[in-house]
């Protein structure tokens, strides 16, 4: 798995590659943590290339989730395959997450 | 095939993809991507909570019935006595700020396979979990 964050202007631009699982999620978590201590962040994250997520995935999706909406930011995930979104919608994060 | 992993602190891994390497598993990749993750959160429940620690052992094993067309997976572990079925499953409706972290795990594999039942026999925790495969 491969995380790429980009700065362009006052945009944060996420690229997930691969699969969030037991093995990636500690690596996933490392790399949104800085995500976390921005104010105001708006957020775009690429999944067209997210081909797996566990539960612990969708709790770091959570966390950041939470973190943005207490910075006042926005996030969006983009390109969702259908497995994935399947995953978010089972568990009722469609409702909570902006997916595009 | 069926394999005893001990001890499986650190092992989910290599666990799950003991079972996802099976001859029984579809040659599909929605269906190996439910599998996976069901694997994956029932492995992980035992590996995480069954013993204190992680030190003991967890026996994987996976078949499928040709004339039923079903594909089972059986975990078994000797730790804590624990259903994990009886966990209420999250509320699905709840806002961002009311979402709990965790409760995620299970409830996928409820989801996610056709059926899924556990028990507790001589004096191990056993999980059981099937899947129709229509080849």
């Amino acid at each position: 798995m491969d995380v790429k964050i980009n700065k362009e202007g006052d945009k944060t631009l996420v690229v997930i590659d691969g699969r969030i699982d037991t093995t990636t999620v500690e690596q996933f978590q490392q790399a949104t943590n800085k995500l976390m201590e921005e104010e105001h962040p708006d957020i775009d994250i690429d999944c067209t290339a997210l081909s797996y997520t566990s539960s612990q995935g969708l709790r770091t999706f959570l966390m950041l989730q939470k973190s943005v909406m207490k910075h006042g930011g926005k996030m969006v995930l983009r390109n969702m395959n259908p497995q994935v979104k399947e995953v978010f919608d089972i568990t009722g994060f469609s409702n909570i997450i902006t997916i595009v | 095939m069926k394999k005893r992993f001990n001890p499986i602190k650190d092992k989910s891994s290599e666990i799950i993809e003991y079972l996802m390497s099976s001859p029984d598993i579809p040659d599909d990749e929605v269906l190996q991507f439910k599998l996976r993750l069901s694997i994956e959160e029932a492995v992980e429940n035992v590996v995480r909570y069954a013993y204190d620690g992680g030190i003991g052992w967890l026996e994987a094993d996976i078949h499928f019935d040709q004339n039923a067309l079903l594909l089972t997976i059986e975990l078994r572990d000797a730790g804590t006595p624990f259903n994990p079925l009886e966990r209420e499953d999250p509320d699905i409706n709840q806002k961002a700020e009311e979402r709990e972290i965790g409760g995620l795990g299970i409830f996928l594999c409820k989801k996610m396979m056709d059926s899924i039942e556990y028990c507790y026999e001589d004096g191990n925790n056993v999980l059981t979990m099937t899947k129709k495969v229509n080849s």
